[in-house]
């Protein structure tokens, strides 16, 4: 299994090493000024990457302990929260989406409702201050807002 | 000749002045700590309030020049509490000054790194000082072939850290130069890997990266040992908090030679804090570690980097102060505050504004040590991060990511490219690799490239300007010396033995 | 106690600042200005130079946020209005000659010029041509004289790449004199201050950079410009700096530091903004804060300041076709 994850890598790093080496004939350069050109590293690197790639996927190596499945659906779970609030951010404004992620983010790392409730109203309050009025950081302040305004 | 200095020292001991080092000091804590929003927002953000105050010039230098070396002291405390780099300075110290933490030693590991960014300070500021014109002349004998052959010494030096899987290590080092290669060429402005999407043309940008590869992959790692049953417990607070002072000694050689290292890359024109870090770090492995500890938490492993970024910090001071270049972002963005009040640094800042120069340089050394100060006192304090529960902390370290990102940005695809870059981090970390040298190779690499075609654009394709001057070839010497000197004492050392 | 002093003034300060920045009215409009590039750059300076000077002079009566967005040398804003907020009439965008050559090579995507509303620009910095102080060329005519005899001999360095407003300077300087771009010998830096330190070091020899940034070198003596890429002599510490044009080379690059706004806000509304940023211009205490951050005065607004956007882009476009820059 262990042996595995790594030839498994060998064989996408292989992949990606080739697809660099593609890539870089495609570009298109209307002059250079240098004679080594644009394509010249992304080449060599993609062929020293290919033969790291080989001596991997022939001589393996042991690696860390791979999540339960029940662990991977708890990371992809965080994963979606974190894509949700990036999804709100603009959207929510900065107060309502930052408390939606707080709240879910304690949740998932084992707080209870109202610790979770009380944390993500204290830190998204806080925060804002801090952020717009102490470090003068323009945050997004939601189109719901100026809605009601 | 040190008249500037008396004069500097007259100006920077009002108690405006005074109190503009030790807030300026704060703030910049405060900007380093947090991820992304480094000195350079810092400094740009703060700028035009000072202007809009009527401060004078040299009271808004100060509060500026505070921040700047507050944000270096910031920078680091989040690389030795949460594995996540504060910013490009910091990212060498997370290799020795987490695993410290993780042993209950992040008191102490606080306190030696603000020991540390004081001495490679003092070094470098020292130099400042002395040295300033002759440094300048040494800055501008560095063209693009001496800035080649430094990263070919940069990337020999990273040798020492393929210890246990040199096959990854090297793997690391190549997807972090192909991730460095996405944008714009910078010698043809083609563009490359970039699919047609504006987001990637400047390329991904270093925040995203370091925060995407740290911190997110950090997030999902602490997850994961929450749900493992054999995982890591909750990390223990040790007692002690203050750094002693057999620690702070076992460390002086490093201290010494990191802070003199940082400071000389600090002076040339476009290498930074993280060249710096990188390869004092390399080195004092290099020197040093016998024992094999260095990346488990050795002391000497975080006390050189921390001397070392702090004295390029500071000795990129040199280019700005002596030539108007400014040596990094940072003090690009101080070169237009000086512009902002009609001074324009250069050869003459010495003589016509002997009292900006002079007061700039006396804030430095004030605002070194008030840091020293607060930031051993405060160690313990600062450590007790480490006790806040995971359900609050991750939480924070995601807002904290999120804002700071955006900040830079002011756009959601830039969060997005975190997030893919934070799963990246996270497979690779539990592939068994190390995300430092995937960072190495991302900011050396460029460096690498561009000044490669850049002295070939300059010789007209002739390869002999690489070794054309001293300091070229004096580079290669080390760098062979360095890939293969420990390999040849050893066999001295055996059959001097046999 | 000298230190309980100094920290109330502190706090003073800080009371005051964050007065200045959010205890002003609620009423008046909220504007923005977006620097499409990180903080610290040429952008962040033309938004804080509008910001800055719209404050004082009490044209405004709340500070103009200026929102960084960097990214695709400026597409990424440029995208950004024109795909979101195309009717906003409280957002103006950083924009100078380097956004006008990217628009020209066709760097912004499928969007043209015609795109946005060009509103005007509030200061101008111009070209020049710089050699390190013991270089044998004491004008521009023996450096092109001797650059006709092997183009390729003598290393130019700029702060940018191929097709970028820096590398534009080298070329035109080139084609003055009869030169074809691409056979120069031209080394692209990461900015005018590497480029600067390179010729500094003797590793370069000619320098095209802006007149803004070498004023701290002119004291210095450390270098000679040979020409300034400007219609007339500028005044003060350029006033011996000779431009190309009374030397017989018919070359100048201006980058106009100016601002543009969304299409679809209303005609009253980019009136509004041309008319805020003219009379701006017409302050003399503006120009002294222009002066300050080393820029001339350009005044150009409104349809005017359109027309000349154009036009530039259109002979952006042509310069790039004739050297074979774009397919």
């Amino acid at each position: 299994m262990m042996r595995a994850a790594d030839r498994i890598l060998g064989i996408a790093l292989l992949g990606l090493a080739a697809f660099v080496a593609v890539q870089a004939q495609s570009f298109y350069v209307p002059f250079s000024y240098d004679p080594v050109g644009p394509k010249a590293f992304p080449v060599g690197l993609a062929i020293i990457l290919a033969l790291l790639s080989l001596v991997l996927i022939l001589r393996p190596g042991p690696n860390g302990q791979w999540p339960s499945a029940a662990t991977c659906c708890r990371l992809v779970g965080v994963l979606v929260i974190m894509g949700v609030y990036a999804l709100l951010f603009t959207r929510l404004g900065y107060t309502l989406s930052t408390g939606l992620a707080i709240l879910c983010l304690a949740r998932s790392f084992g707080a209870s409702w109202v610790k979770a409730l009380v944390t993500a109203v204290v830190m998204a309050v806080v925060t804002y201050f801090l952020f717009s009025d102490v470090l003068e950081i323009s945050l997004p302040s939601g189109q719901w807002l100026t809605a009601l305004s | 000749m040190f008249d500037f200095l008396i004069q500097g020292f007259d100006v920077a001991l009002t108690p405006l002045n005074l109190g503009l080092a030790f807030a300026g000091a704060l703030m910049g804590t405060l900007f380093g700590a947090l991820p992304g929003i480094g000195p350079i927002n810092g400094i740009a953000i703060l700028m035009p309030l000072a202007y809009t105050l009527g401060l004078p010039a040299e009271s808004a230098l100060i509060l500026l020049a505070g921040i700047y070396t507050g944000a270096e002291y910031g920078g680091r405390m989040s690389s030795i509490l949460l594995n996540v780099p504060g910013d490009a300075g910091a990212v060498m110290t997370t290799l020795d000054g987490y695993p410290l933490a993780k042993k209950g030693m992040a008191g102490p590991a606080l306190g030696l790194s603000a020991v540390s960014s004081f001495i490679g300070a003092s070094i470098a500021i020292l130099g400042l000082t002395l040295f300033a014109p002759l440094l300048a002349k040494f800055a501008v004998m560095f063209g693009p072939a001496e800035l080649f052959v430094m990263m070919v010494f940069a990337f020999s030096s990273m040798a020492v850290m393929m210890g246990k899987d040199p096959i990854k290590t090297a793997i690391g080092a190549v997807l972090g130069i192909l991730i460095g290669i996405i944008g714009v060429d910078s010698g043809t402005g083609v563009l490359r890997y970039t699919f047609d999407l504006p987001e990637l043309y400047d390329g991904i940008d270093f925040v995203v990266m370091i925060i995407g590869l740290f911190a997110i992959s950090e997030i999902l790692l602490m997850l994961e040992s929450r749900h493992n049953p054999a995982g890591e417990a909750e990390m223990p607070v040790v007692g002690r908090v203050l750094v002693s002072m057999k620690e702070v000694l076992f460390c002086k050689a490093a201290m010494l030679r990191s802070g003199l290292i940082g400071f000389l890359i600090g002076v040339l024109p476009g290498t930074g804090a993280s060249v710096a870090g990188a390869v004092s770090y390399t080195t004092e492995k290099r020197l040093s570690d016998t024992e094999g500890t260095f990346g488990e938490g050795d002391m000497r492993g975080l006390a050189a980097p921390e001397a070392a970024n702090n004295a390029s910090a500071a000795g990129a001071f040199v280019p700005m102060l002596t030539l108007g270049i400014p040596g990094s972002g940072t003090t690009a963005v101080l070169l237009g505050a000086l512009m902002l009040y009609n001074i324009t640094p250069g050869p003459m800042m010495f003589t016509e504004h002997a009292d900006v120069a002079g007061g700039l340089i006396a804030s430095l050394y004030i605002g070194n040590l008030v840091l020293l100060l607060l930031n051993l006192p405060l160690a313990g304090l600062f450590a007790k991060v480490l006790t806040i529960p995971r359900w609050v902390l991750v939480p924070a370290i995601a807002v904290l990511s999120f804002v700071g990102v955006y900040q830079l940005h002011s756009d959601l695809s830039a969060i997005y490219l975190m997030l893919v870059i934070g799963v990246v981090g996270y497979l690779l970390r539990k592939l068994g690799f190390s995300l430092a040298t995937v960072i190495l190779g991302y900011v050396l690499g460029g460096l690498m490239e561009d000044n490669l075609r850049r002295a070939l654009s300059i010789s007209g394709g002739d390869l002999g300007i690489l070794w054309q001057s001293g300091i070229s070839i004096g580079l290669w010497v080390a760098s062979v010396v360095i890939l293969i000197g420990p390999w040849l004492w050893g066999r001295v050392r055996r059959s001097m033995q046999a | 106690m000298t230190l309980i002093r100094s920290l109330r003034h502190c706090a003073a300060l800080t009371l005051l600042g964050s007065a200045l920045i959010s205890g002003q009215s609620l009423a008046a409009e909220k504007t923005e200005c977006i620097a499409p590039a990180k903080p610290g750059g040429g952008y962040d300076l033309t938004c804080r130079l509008a910001a800055n000077g719209l404050l004082e002079t009490g044209l405004l009566d709340r500070p103009m946020v200026v929102t960084y967005m960097p990214g695709g040398i400026g597409a990424v804003a440029y995208n950004h209005v024109v795909g979101v907020r195309s009717d906003d009439e409280n957002l103006i965008v950083a924009a100078s000659t380097g956004a006008a050559v990217n628009l020209a090579l066709g760097k912004f995507g499928r969007f043209g010029p015609d795109q946005v509303r060009w509103v005007g620009a509030l200061g101008v910095d111009y070209g020049a041509v710089v050699v390190s102080a013991d270089a044998p060329w004491h004008n521009l005519d023996e450096l092109l004289q001797d650059m006709k005899k092997n183009p390729g001999s003598i290393p130019f360095g700029a702060g940018g790449t191929v097709g970028s407003q820096d590398w534009m300077k080298a070329a035109l300087v080139a084609k003055s004199a009869d030169i074809a771009p691409r056979n120069l010998r031209y080394v692209a830096f990461e900015g005018g201050g590497e480029a600067l330190a390179a010729l500094l070091g003797g590793h370069i020899k000619v320098f095209t950079g802006d007149l803004s940034e070498l004023q701290s070198q002119l004291e210095g003596g450390k270098i000679r410009v040979l020409a300034a890429l400007s219609d007339e002599r500028q005044e003060g510490p350029y006033a011996d700096i000779p431009t190309a044009k009374e030397q017989g080379y018919d070359v100048t690059w201006p980058i106009w530091r100016g601002y543009y706004m969304g299409k679809d806000v209303s005609d009253e509304q980019y009136q509004a903004w041309v008319d805020r940023l003219t009379e701006l211009d017409d302050n003399p205490e503006f120009a002294k804060m222009r002066a300050d951050r080393g820029l001339f005065p350009m005044h150009k607004f409104g349809p005017e300041f359109d027309q000349y956007v154009k036009s530039q882009i259109q002979q952006f476009k042509d310069l790039a076709t004739e050297v074979g820059l774009t397919k």
